[in-house]
């Protein structure tokens, strides 16, 4: 207790006892030297014996200042010298601590992001207890990739009623996109929910009830419950909205309560409303997906129970799987279970998901490292300019490791400097960069505004950017540290500092810290280029149809019944000045959604189908995209005109590429592919009537191992290719919709914005990596330059002699480049081999991505040497030509 | 301060451990016995301190250990003192006599100075 | 000799113990505490500075000795360090246990 408070009144005073201590040594050894004078020495003998104890003073002010305020002491006092030290050279801490905030800014936000994306909780209270549980089912060889991770309503129903580790599990829709009914209809996102869904989330709703199970047994009364922005947006925050009748794609929901405000709806969509299954039917055309046992379209979320761990659900879950494969012969399950987070990833490509982060993330993570290389360059220079003063200190008592401490507080003190300063950079500019980005990264049929993904920093950004500064501040401290509490006073002792043998091992240090930096700018500056070339390469390709001067109108999911999209209508569009050809797709080309299925050939089985992306259109699709039928013909009048969703046998035309894999370079008119329509559990043939060229209709750069058209009647997207000005033509066509139903939500949209999205998406990417290639590329001259100039100038001294030797200046000139050429060789053939490994992954992700080829490769060389060679002719200048005598007073 | 436990500082512990290895050669805990025995129990070594030691003491060449099998047909690692243990045992124990004497005559020290 | 820190080699606590029972015999600068230390040892022990003062320093944590300022007998100024009847006490405890401790070792070292 006393210890304490002597401790209290000791940093009270501490200066003052400081002091004290100061004077008490200093008479110490007065009294010393008296003594020895009194044993014969002479004085001078004697205050010279006495002095010699100078070091031990030293240390002895140390270690009791430790005795009273502990180990702390010495970091204090760490900090402060390492501060005064910084001061002292306000350039050369300014570099650095940008150079590091740069390089730790850049990793902070592109962590933010991906941490909103993927690693958040979901906005629920004890959203660590919500896991995600999804499957991949197996038959065979066959694996359905359409509604990948879905469950079927029974499948959820036996998951809900049996699990125990689970408290509850809910499951909600894809969002879709729904027509609200009023004066201006609008579209909105919405969520198909099980009726236990606010309890399990745990959300209670802002006015009103939530959904309970009399909502979802069949025949209820449809119910349900808002979602917190149209009911502020669309009803003005009607406290009156209860008991309300609101109209849904046309049909009547009575509003039984409101959800509160970011309540969770299925996705990083904002949730428009909340349905109960059982509603189901009412908004899907079609065969219902809720009464249909086949058909997979739920996402199931569920809540652990107290104190059960993930292992236990994945084993409880898994039984169940087993059962239910049991039931159905052949079938295999394998379930992912994992933390939910906002963004459902399927299983499938949570791998790509991963890897592409993964990519992004090393990206950012390379200029770190340059800029890490940089700042150890600039201590290992300043590391030699100090070797005077630490050279004293360890004459003076100092332990290597007293030196060592010092050094990497000083480089902790930089780094936790640019951590903060990168931080703070980060979450400024990052929220310009989300609004800025947002538009790009989305479709353009959907709206900016409906996300609602969290990028706020969390503490796991906090926790990343604090690992990433310390990780930073040892990564480029221990080094030059290292070396520079090498320095002691017999080397110093030799007059010459500069390029003397102590010296011998900075230069290799720094000659190694030139090469990595060259290494990781190549293969920063190889990538970019490559995305470059890929970018060119999207503006450039043909997607293999016509998308200019083609429009579209979307309904959203609203069809509309047939009295509006129908033959009349195409006959009136068509007729309108100015356009050319109508057509009518079920699907938009490069649109958001896609239809698929499973086909088989005659006489094969289940598990050797094949999975088919396909298309319903009318005859005039072909011409009117331009997509040209190279074998057989396209749809007749008749057969759109008749086609029937329940048609046991139907008309199709192939893509070239599913021609070429079912029967090799075989005439496929006229031959037929097996269809299983479970629903209706008949089996459809298909008839090969034509075979269309192959056209990147899902995604710009791919083309579909297998495509399938079928003919439809008129009805879903309407597709028109028109003369000149889109601006006149849209009008009209609304004016026309308009007057046949006023309450039709519908939009015109030009295909090209379609193309431009996918370009812009891969345009963004290589904006990024090419700003990438740009920084990596400054920061890498800035060191490449620093480095060589400094070592040539360290050799001015030997370059002058060599000169007065009578050596020709370009002979030493040319000895000495070489010289400190030779690590940014090595590290520019480093640079191309590791390089050519990146490239190789890149080229697997994105679109238009070659292994990069020879002149890519030697161009970023070539830049490489020049900059280097540059820099050792401008720091040779002083020297060139010059009186030699002027370069042995160089210092 | 120094309590009842075996606050024993680096050098003096080398130096008691060579010293129980000078009879002859003894596994780890059979050297931990030896120092507490002789001590009269007052000496208590943690078998951390013990294992730290030893392998100080291996790195500087003063021992060498090997496997052998004790009287209970056990295999246990044996530890024997080297040339240069002997010699450097010497060395402390002159050293500590000296220090210890010294300190001794100051501690019993009565008459004012 | 040079300046070694040989005292504290033997036990933890050595030095303090050895300054404490300097003191007994009356208040004494820094300096005066070596000489006593080596008179009496019989010129075995010379503790340096970078041992004395931060053990000093402890002293007075401990509230063991007080310390002032005062003249020196060559008339210069001192800092002079005084026992306090806690210091006694802390003298009179560790140097039974102290004793204790180097006879064992000793048993040990004396052991055939």
């Amino acid at each position: 207790m006393g210890t304490w408070l002597r401790r209290l009144a000791y940093l009270f005073r501490q200066s003052r006892h400081e002091a004290d201590l100061r004077d008490e040594i200093e008479a110490h050894r007065s009294l010393r030297a008296a003594h020895l004078e009194r044993e014969g020495l002479t004085s001078q003998a004697a205050a010279a014996a006495s002095r010699r104890a100078v070091g031990n003073a030293f240390l002895a002010r140390e270690d009791a200042r430790e005795v009273w305020l502990g180990s702390w002491a010495t970091w204090w006092q760490d900090i402060r010298y390492g501060v005064r030290t910084f001061r002292k050279s306000p350039t050369f801490t300014a570099v650095a601590v940008l150079t590091l905030g740069l390089g730790i800014g850049v990793n902070a936000g592109i962590f933010t992001v991906l941490n909103g994306v993927l690693f958040r909780d979901l906005p629920a209270p004890n959203a660590q207890e919500l896991v995600s549980i999804q499957q991949t089912v197996e038959r065979g060889t066959f694996t359905a990739t359409t509604g990948s991770g879905s469950f079927t309503m029974s499948e959820y129903r036996q998951y809900r009623d049996r699990a125990r580790t689970l408290s509850g599990v809910l499951a909600h829709s894809d969002p879709r996109e729904t027509t609200l009914g009023g004066e201006t209809p609008q579209e909105v996102f919405g969520a198909i929910v099980s009726c236990n869904y606010f309890t399990v989330l745990q959300v209670p709703p802002a006015l009103g009830r939530a959904l309970t199970e009399e909502d979802c047994e069949p025949g209820a009364d449809p119910v349900v419950v808002l979602g917190h922005g149209p009911w502020t947006t669309a009803f003005a925050a009607d406290p009156w909205i209860l008991g309300r009748a609101i109209e849904l794609d046309r049909r009547r929901f009575t509003v039984v309560g409101v959800a509160a405000e970011g309540t969770y709806g299925g996705s990083p969509m904002r949730a428009g409303y909340f349905a109960p299954v059982s509603a189901e039917p009412l908004l899907w055309p079609g065969a219902s997906r809720y009464a249909d046992d086949t058909n997979r379209w739920l996402y199931l979320v569920g809540r652990r129970r107290d104190g059960v761990v993930l292992a236990q659900v994945r084993a409880e879950l898994g039984v169940i799987a087993a059962q239910i494969d049991q039931q159905q012969p052949g079938r295999s399950t394998t379930l992912a279970i994992d933390r939910a987070t906002p963004m459902t990833v399927p299983s499938q490509a949570r791998g790509a998901a991963m890897g592409a982060s993964a990519v992004l993330m090393a990206a950012f993570g390379l200029i770190l490292l340059i800029a890490c290389a940089n700042v150890a360059n600039l201590l290992l220079a300043r590391g030699t300019t100090r070797s005077q003063e630490i050279g004293i200190r360890v004459s003076l008592g100092a332990s290597r490791a007293r030196v060592l401490r010092q050094l990497m507080t000083e480089s902790m003190l930089i780094a936790v400097a640019g951590g903060l300063l990168g931080s703070v950079l980060a979450l400024w500019s990052f929220q310009a960069l989300v609004t800025l980005a947002l538009p790009v990264a989305l479709p353009p049929e959907v709206p900016a505004f409906a996300f609602a993904l969290d990028f706020r920093p969390d503490y796991r950004v906090l926790a990343f950017a604090i690992a990433l500064t310390f990780g930073t501040g040892l990564l480029f401290g221990v080094a030059p540290a290292l070396h520079a509490s090498k320095s002691d006073l017999s080397a110093l002792m030799k007059q010459d500092a500069p390029g003397s043998g102590s010296s011998r091992l900075g230069g290799r240090l720094r000659g190694t810290l030139v090469g990595v930096q060259v290494a990781l700018s190549m293969v920063l500056m190889i990538a970019a280029g490559l995305l470059l070339r890929g970018l060119y390469a999207t503006y450039t390709v043909d997607p293999g149809f016509a998308y200019r001067d083609v429009s579209y109108l979307s309904f959203g999911t609203d069809y509309g019944p047939a009295t509006v999209l129908n033959q009349r209508l195409m006959d009136e569009v068509e007729a309108l000045p100015g356009v050319d050809a109508v057509a009518f797709a079920a699907q938009t080309p490069l649109g958001e959604s896609s239809m698929g299925g499973a086909v088989r050939l005659p006489g094969r089985g289940e598990n050797e189908q094949r999975f088919a992306e396909w298309d319903e259109v009318t005859p005039g699709y072909f011409s009117l995209l331009q997509i040209p039928i190279v074998r057989g013909r396209s749809f007749t009048e008749a057969e759109g005109a008749n086609a029937a969703p329940d048609a046991d046998v139907r008309p199709v035309i192939i893509s070239q590429t599913t021609a070429r894999n079912f029967w090799g370079e075989g005439d496929p008119i006229g031959r037929t592919l097996l269809r299983d329509d479970i629903a209706r559990k008949v089996v459809v043939t298909l008839q090969v009537v034509g075979v269309a060229a192959d056209a990147q209709l899902s995604a710009l750069g791919t083309i579909n191992p297998y495509y399938i058209y079928e003919p439809r009647r008129p009805g879903g997207v309407l597709l028109v290719k028109h003369r000149a000005d889109f601006r006149a033509t849209a009008s009209s066509i609304r004016a026309l919709v308009r007057a046949r139903d006023p309450s039709l939500a519908f939009r015109v949209l030009r295909l090209e914005e379609n193309v431009a999205w996918w370009r812009g998406v891969s345009g963004a990417i290589t904006i990024l990596g090419a700003g990438l290639g740009v920084l990596a590329l400054v920061l890498a001259s800035v060191g490449i330059y620093g480095v060589v100039s400094y070592s040539v100038a360290r050799r001015y001294r030997e370059i002058g002699i060599r000169l007065a030797l009578g050596a020709r200046a370009p002979t030493v000139l040319g000895m000495i480049l070489r010289q400190t050429m030779r690590p940014v060789m090595v590290g520019a053939i480093i640079g191309v081999v590791a390089a050519g490994a990146v490239s190789r992954i890149l080229s697997g992700v994105l679109f238009g991505v070659s292994p990069a080829d020879p002149i890519g490769l030697g161009g970023a060389t070539l830049f490489v040497l020049a900059v280097a060679l540059v820099s050792g002719a401008i720091a040779t200048r002083p020297v060139t030509g010059a009186d030699p005598l002027a370069a042995l007073r160089y210092e | 301060m120094a309590k009842d436990r075996s606050d024993v500082l680096q050098g003096t512990l080398d130096m008691l451990v060579l010293k129980a290895l000078q009879l002859e050669p003894m596994h780890g805990w059979g050297i931990t016995e030896r120092i507490e025995h002789w001590s009269e129990q007052v000496l208590q070594l943690g078998q951390g301190t013990l294992y730290t030691a030893l392998y100080r003491l291996e790195r500087q060449d003063f021992i060498r250990s090997e496997w052998l099998v004790t009287d209970n047909n056990r295999r246990a690692r044996y530890y024997s003192l080297t040339v240069r243990g002997r010699r450097h045992l010497t060395a402390s124990l002159a050293q500590w006599r000296r220090m210890s004497r010294a300190v001794n005559l100051v501690l019993d020290v009565t008459t004012v100075s | 000799m040079g300046l070694t820190n040989i005292a504290s080699d033997l036990l933890p606590g050595t030095l303090e113990l050895l300054i404490l029972k300097s003191l007994v015999s009356g208040p004494k600068h820094g300096y005066a505490i070596v000489e006593h230390l080596r008179v009496t040892s019989r010129d075995v022990l010379y503790v340096g500075e970078s041992a004395l003062y931060p053990a000093l320093q402890r002293l007075l944590l401990n509230g063991w000795a007080r310390a002032e300022w005062g003249l020196s007998e060559t008339n210069r100024r001192a800092r002079y360090y005084k026992l306090t009847p806690a210091g006694r006490k802390q003298l009179a405890g560790e140097r039974a246990g102290f004793e204790r401790m180097v006879r064992a070792i000793q048993h040990v070292l004396d052991a055939t």
